[in-house]
């Protein structure tokens, strides 16, 4: 390697030595169009140099070259023309148009891509697309835009993580997010949140959406090669706004507004309700018994025989005249202000251009006590050292900070689930006003004051690049460096009074976490014309290393209020520490090759090594072959004026996913248990010197349009993907002390229509109209899981889901819904039935008795769709934008405390309003079971499995556009102002399905932050 | 021009540098807070730290830390849960599902680590090697209390079966899909295992905190287990065993309810270990029986006519508001566990003693007045199993024991007050009285075979 690369240079040298004895000389000449028309500000430039010179006004230019130089005539939208200067001393060249030019460019990460050179599937969004979805988190403004990528917001508190999820879920236990490349370089965007039982935070959040110009989703093997090892679940490239030549512009953009939640969830019970079911309980359960024969004597019974407490909460709570708590209303933050503005500034010359910004973004959550803001920077700057040497360098920082909540679960303590679990007769303030922190759970109106969780997160991102032409003409090396440092801490601290820290005189807990991620990046490029063949070779190097240190404390015993940080805590319960780390080496081989642009090929070869996997099987090598056929450039269709594109398309290949646990291949003890004060330790991973890359194949055909001069385009596609060797956490017996052990086994399949139609229905100087949309199915099938030593399955429950009532089998679907099948209330008893055989036929009012089934369904989509409206009237303009999500089924979190008529919902929490369509008497048709003193076990049935299906108004935006008249008036290049609503209006198909339908992907309904609605006011100035 | 080159160099040079140091070997992983298994049993010290995570394994409040006492004690008529954070209704009820696991997971998870330890070959160990003995008997005895327990929750002694619970005495061993032995097995390999715990642990090591097992431990969960199998003169062996030690006592009556709040008491014969820095928070016992946002269990009514007002274990009992509650045992979440106390091997010697084939009614006498002398309670003036389950139940209340009392003299559930969960009695024999093998155990082990009823 190294006497090939010393021989290399030396040829090299031999070249560059001697073109610098040749002879200089004065050259003239004018460059005029295709019409003749004298083209000014033309680049003209001495090849291999950096001597250049513009045509003046007339098209007229002079430069000094020599015999032996080549003169570079370019000219954005022209076809860049080379001459050789020869013994000629005047010049005159006639630009052509380039139709490519115009086209639109498709950036892939590594390499930027003619749509025509496209072989694979993806979708790009400019910056203004990305702009109109007023969120913290960049990758929301995907939602609906992108057919076959479904986002499942985890939560709706500001900067949340978002699922996304590209043509589905590819695998059982390893990831299922697609990758992130910003500026060329694979970057992690995981949750930084601290703490499981806290609010989440994405990585992406720290990014300003203003900063970004474009986001691609490549979808299918072809475009996800460059990544292959890695592209199993597709990938995001987000690429940053990069300076542009010129006088320096000034963009201004700012918007306020407010936030509702989008959908108000269910109604709650009043006290007096809640009272009326209790001792209809009460009557229910014991009247047989005791004989009780009315509400009366129910209400007698409980007062002198059973003495339950609940029985006393309602006589204290009807001695005090029977205030009803309110609790939705106290907890809210109606109108929560939302507020982002951007100040960003472009400009440059010839040989050095920048953009730099600065933003902030700030937003107060729907309930009291949260928030989130984040101020950014972004210096992107790029420098031409010569006509050779190009220094690139794209910088981002930024702090955000998130005032968080307590969820993920019902915590008492969290202000959302008061609405639901606190007590409707339990007083949010004292008759003084003071807030009442006798509350049967604690007062988040308490807690809201007096605890903390807080995140704060300093991210930079600094991307550095150095591109060299090498005097081997159309070879360009680069070498890139990109670190992402974050700096995470995060805060907890829990009162001494009331709630979770009650018990132990207040609770305090810190977190610290930096991570540091390097990419190392070489690349050769090479691009070859001869005739009408074209080949783009590229062979590209990567190393990747992460590493992580943590640290966290908590401890208790706090000696006063109001002193929350650690050095105030008495007794230091905890001290931790941790360091992690992972790599990633990977080689790069790609070849493209068009004939005339009418036929197209590419080929990608990735290998790549993965830390996560013992040093014998650390490699896997991916690939991919895609083809294209552009049939507008064939003779046939080239003058056509119906057909202007018509390209058909497939790829197939092979990507992979190593996105499990590191050193899940160990076998491993771990020491960071103690006992009796000391240290103890214990066996914590099973270990597989085996285990290797999951592998996906994907095929992908497709066809792309535009009639009517473009004014109809779309495309359609066909994908299938197979996943084999799945990385799947076997279930062990639970005899052996483990619960899983991680193999390469199972295979699954993905495969789904996808279509994009968009029409310009009018398009003119003063008026456009145009709608378009996307719809895409995906269909999931297991084919193979693992097997115990008989040779039986050992089907897959999903842990994250309770009672696995998520169930993954050879022939279901990943994750599919499994529990026992409803089969409504008895009318005559007014209890549940389910299907003894989980499916049809006869009833049993025994939950036990009855077979658990597969529901057909699993949390995920399986039709998509989003749609998109645009019209303008002379600067005033509208957009609009909603999409659709359905095949999938939602469970409703909680029911045994909320929605079921018993002794939770009437005696100890509170019960949806819908439970006063209760039964009460033999022939009642309802689904509301009869109301009982005592509790069910968690019984997970279908009955409270909903249809997910929804459409979402995303956005809505109406502004006006200033008119020159206006901008010249004072003194704007472009301005614009609007008003823009989001998420305001929501559908639902299914009744029964009262929280928003939008959920995290787990499918079940949320109690916590929903997804928000929001209306602001916007301005937009370029000075 | 020369310094372009000599700059591009440079870059070469360093992308070159990068090239090369891809190789395999730079993409090991950091291993800082773990080991890898070959080298994780090197010493004898290193049977201590896999011992302390056996106990820790124990201390979880899936099993000794909270569930295991509280769902066997909320089955009798002592309690029952208010449901104020929906906990332990579903035990209490009787209701649960083979959806969860229980302590099924946690007891294995114990039973793992004390198998490594069995199967450490000793010899290759650096360390005192009688030490590393007194650890090995440690983790017979750990591995027997943990498959009883095992046996006892989800055996079908009580539901007229005769299925007992894989007895693994194998870490990783070749059959990975065990399936369920008789109880009789299972009943001669956790006797066996008491015994060889006793005959390898040493009385040098003895440990006066309680927070490991001791040599007296064995024999005297030894006791628990042969009064619970019937098996008289094996209770009565190892009973005495653990009383000719002299290390134990009764505690009087004076320090009775404060001997709760005391780590390593004298009457202690192993309890979990507690403290400041590691307990299971909102998890714990304290929580559940008096937490303001938890606090769901209560005591039942019927508990308030169990003693005569000089007992000083009615002081145990309290008024929360209105409600009954356990105001003295587990008085916070620092303070230990018990695990066995010197006066259930007294109570388990008087029953042996009364119920052996050549009973011995004096001193059964003799032995279960023992405990109502120190408690400043009235003594029995006869012998027999009414009075000495009373006593029982009396003496450890709240503890978890009166269960497994009732089970073992193949009595009913008892509904006594409307409080209770259960709507009505729970007849000797219902297919509820053994747990369900959990789903996911089922799921993995084709040779499992779940209980009737599930």
């Amino acid at each position: 390697m190294k006497n090939k690369l010393h021989g290399f240079l030396t040829l090299l040298l031999a070249f560059v030595v001697q073109i610098t004895f040749a002879q200089e000389k004065t050259i003239t000449g004018t460059v005029i169009d295709e019409d003749g028309l004298p083209l000014p500000g033309v680049n003209i430039i001495v090849k291999g140099t950096m001597k250049g010179a513009q045509t003046d006004f007339d098209g007229n230019y002079n430069i000094s070259a020599q015999s032996t130089d080549v003169l570079v005539f370019s000219y954005v939208g022209f076809k860049t023309q080379e001459i050789p200067v020869g013994d000629k001393t005047r010049i005159d060249a006639t630009l052509g148009v380039d139709a490519a030019a115009l086209e639109e460019v498709v950036v892939m990460g590594y390499v930027s891509k003619r749509r025509d050179d496209m072989t694979g599937s993806a979708v790009q969004l400019g910056s203004e697309e990305l702009q109109q979805t007023p969120m913290a988190s960049v990758d929301q403004a995907l939602q609906g835009k992108v057919a076959g990528l479904t986002i499942q917001s985890s939560s709706g508190t500001p900067g949340a993580v978002q699922n996304i999820r590209i043509r589905g879920v590819s695998s059982l236990n390893a990831g299922t997010e697609p990758l992130y490349v910003i500026d060329g370089v694979p970057i992690i965007n995981d949750n930084v949140g601290g703490a499981t039982s806290g609010s989440s935070l994405s990585a992406l959040a720290s990014i300003n959406s203003n900063d970004i110009e474009s986001m691609t989703v490549l979808k299918d093997a072809s475009a996800t090669a460059a990544y292959g090892a890695r592209g199993a679940n597709g990938v995001i490239v987000i690429t940053t706004k990069s300076g542009k030549e010129g006088k320096t512009t000034f963009n201004v953009s700012s918007y306020y507004g407010f936030t509702n939640n989008a959908v108000d969830g269910p109604e709650m019970l009043t006290g007096a309700q809640r009272e009326e079911l209790f001792y209809e309980g009460v009557l229910n359960t014991f009247g047989e018994d005791y004989d009780l024969t009315s509400i009366e004597d129910a209400k007698e019974f409980d007062t002198n025989l059973l003495q339950s407490s609940y029985g006393r909460s309602y006589q204290a709570w009807n001695a005090a005249g029977r205030p009803e708590g309110n609790w939705e209303e106290n907890i809210k933050n109606e109108d929560a202000p939302i507020q982002e503005h951007v100040i960003s500034a472009t400009g440059g010359t010839e040989d050095h251009n920048f953009y730099a910004s600065l933003g902030y973004f700030d937003q107060e959550a729907t309930v009291i006590g949260a928030a989130f803001d984040r101020i950014s920077g972004a210096l992107n700057f790029s420098k031409q050292f010569n006509d050779k040497l190009e220094f690139t360098s794209s910088n981002n920082a930024s702090h955000t900070f998130q005032d968080g909540i307590l969820e993920g679960s019902a915590y008492f303590s969290s202000p959302h689930t008061a609405k639901y679990f606190m007590s409707p007769i339990d007083q949010p303030y004292n008759e003084d006003g003071s807030i009442n922190i006798g509350t049967g759970l604690p007062n988040p109106l308490y807690i809201a004051e007096n605890d903390i969780d807080q995140s704060k997160l300093t991210r930079i991102l600094s991307n550095n690049s150095l591109n060299w032409q090498t005097p081997i003409e159309n070879l360009t090396a680069t070498s890139r460096f990109s670190v992402d440092y974050q700096v995470y801490n995060y805060k907890r601290y829990r009162n001494r009074v009331r709630g979770d820290g009650d018990a132990t005189n207040g609770y305090g807990w810190v977190v610290n976490r930096n991570t540091a991620t390097y990419v190392f990046q070489n690349s050769l490029n090479y691009l070859w014309n001869t005739g009408d063949h074209n080949f783009d070779f590229q062979v590209l190097q990567e190393y990747q290393k992460y590493r992580r240190n943590y640290i966290s404390a908590d401890g208790d015993q706090f000696v006063t209020d109001g002193l929350t940080n650690l050095a105030s805590a008495g007794n230091p319960t905890l001290a931790y520490s941790e360091f992690t780390d992972w790599a990633v080496a990977s080689y790069l081989g790609s070849a493209s090759y068009n004939f005339d642009n009418r036929y197209v090929l590419d080929l990608t070869y990735r290998r790549e090594g993965n830390s996560r996997f013992s040093s014998d099987n650390r490699w896997g090598d991916f690939w991919a072959v895609g083809a294209a056929w552009n049939l507008h450039r064939e003779a046939f269709l080239a003058n056509n004026d119906m057909v202007n594109t018509l390209k058909l398309r497939g790829s197939y290949g092979k990507t992979g996913n190593a996105n499990i646990d590191i050193n899940s291949y160990q076998v491993l003890f771990n020491y960071d248990a103690d006992y009796a004060g000391t240290g103890a330790s214990y066996p914590d991973t099973f270990g597989n010197e085996d285990l290797t890359w999951e592998t996906s194949y994907t095929l992908d055909v497709g066809l792309e349009f535009g009639l009517i001069e473009n004014r109809i385009t779309g495309s359609l596609a066909y994908y299938t993907k197979e996943t084999e060797d799945m990385l799947l956490n076997v279930p062990l017996s639970l005899t052996s002390g483990f619960d899983t052990q991680r193999r390469n086994i199972g295979r699954m399949e993905n495969s789904g229509f996808e279509a994009e139609l968009d029409l310009a229905i009018v398009r003119s100087d003063d008026f456009n109209l145009s709608i378009g949309g996307n719809v895409a199915t995906v269909e999931n099938e297991i084919l193979e899981l693992a097997g115990d030593a008989n040779g039986v399955e050992i089907p897959v429950i999903n842990p994250d889901a309770p009672s696995g009532t998520q169930r993954s089998e050879t022939g279901s679907m990943v994750n599919e819904w499994y529990m026992p099948t409803w089969a409504g209330v008895d009318p005559e008893t007014g209890v549940d039935t389910w299907y003894v055989n989980g499916v049809d036929g006869e009833t049993t009012t025994n939950y036990n008795a009855a077979e658990r089934a597969f529901q057909g369904s699993s949390a995920l989509p399986t039709l998509t769709a989003g749609l998109n409206f645009h019209v303008d009237f002379k600067g005033f303009f509208l957009d609009a934008s909603g999409y659709y999500a359905g095949g999938q089924s939602t469970y409703e979190s909680w029911h045994l405390y909320l929605n079921q008529p018993n002794l939770y919902s009437a005696g100890i929490y509170n019960g949806y309003a819908s439970l006063m369509d209760r039964w009460q008497q033999p022939g009642d048709q309802t689904r509301v079971t009869k109301m009982i003193y005592g509790g069910q076990p968690w019984q997970y049935n279908s009955k409270f499995l909903h249809e997910g299906d929804f459409f979402r108004l995303r956005n809505v935006t109406v502004g006006y556009d200033f008119s020159p008249a206006i901008n010249d008036a004072i003194g704007l290049n472009s301005g614009r102002i609007f008003v823009r609503g989001t998420n305001l209006y929501t559908w639902v198909k299914d009744d029964n399905l009262q929280h928003d339908p939008e959920v995290e992907q787990l499918g079940f309904t949320s109690i916590f932050t929903p997804p928000l609605k929001s209306v602001v006011l916007g301005i937009n100035l370029n000075i | 021009m020369k310094k372009t080159n000599k700059f591009i160099y440079a870059v070469l040079i360093a992308a070159l540098t990068v090239v090369g140091a891809c190789s395999t070997d730079d993409l090991n992983p950091s291993l800082e807070q773990s080991k890898e298994g070959s080298e994780a049993l090197a010493t004898v010290g290193d049977m201590e730290g896999l011992i302390k995570g056996a106990y820790n394994r124990m201390s979880s409040a899936a099993y000794y830390g909270r569930d295991y006492f509280v769902t066997n004690e909320v089955r009798t008529p002592n309690a029952f849960s208010n449901g104020n954070s929906g906990r332990f209704v579903t035990q209490a009820q009787f209701a649960y599902l083979p959806s969860g696991t229980f302590f099924w997971d946690e007891a294995y998870g114990v039973i793992a680590i004390a198998n490594i330890l069995i199967g450490a070959d000793l010899t290759t160990l650096e360390g005192d090697q009688e030490y590393a003995k007194h650890i090995q008997g440690q983790a017979y005895a750990i591995r027997a209390l943990a498959h009883f327990d095992l046996l006892k929750t989800f055996g079908q002694e009580h539901t007229g079966g005769t299925l007992g619970v894989p007895y693994m005495t194998e870490f990783k061993g070749e059959d990975n899909i065990p399936s369920r032995p008789t109880i009789e097995d299972n009943r001669s390999m956790i006797m066996s295992d008491f015994q060889t715990a006793f005959e390898l642990m040493s009385e040098d090591y003895f440990d006066p905190s309680k927070e490991f097992m001791s040599k007296y431990t064995a024999p005297a969960l030894e006791s628990r287990a042969a009064v619970y199998f019937e098996m008289w003169p094996e209770a009565i062996a190892a009973a005495e065993e653990v009383i000719n030690s002299g290390k134990y006592d009764i505690v009087d009556a004076d320090n009775f309810v404060s001997s709760f709040a005391v780590d390593g008491a004298v009457n202690s014969l192993f309890e979990i270990a507690l403290s400041g820095t590691d307990n299971q928070g909102s998890d714990s016992m304290e929580y559940i029986y008096r937490g303001e946002s938890y606090g769901d269990i209560e005591a039942a009514p019927n508990v308030l006519n169990l003693y005569e007002d000089s007992d000083v274990r009615e002081d145990v009992l309290g008024m929360d508001g209105e409600m009954i509650r356990n105001m003295a045992k587990y008085p916070d979440r620092e303070a230990n566990i018990p695990v066995i106390r010197y006066e259930e091997v007294i109570l388990n010697y008087a029953e042996a003693l009364y119920r052996s084939s050549t009973p011995d009614e004096a001193e059964a006498l003799i032995q279960l007045n023992k405990i109502p002398e120190h408690r400043n309670a009235t003594p029995y003036t006869q012998v027999n199993l009414d009075n000495i389950l009373e006593e029982r139940r009396k003496e450890f209340i709240f503890e978890g024991l009166y269960y497994w009392d009732l089970l073992r003299n193949g009595m009913d559930i008892e509904k006594i007050d409307p409080q209770q969960n259960i709507t009505e009695t729970i007849p000797y024999g219902d297919f509820r009285l053994a747990y369900p093998i959990p789903l996911i155990e089922l799921d993995a082990n084709s040779n499992m075979e779940q209980n009737p009823g599930y």
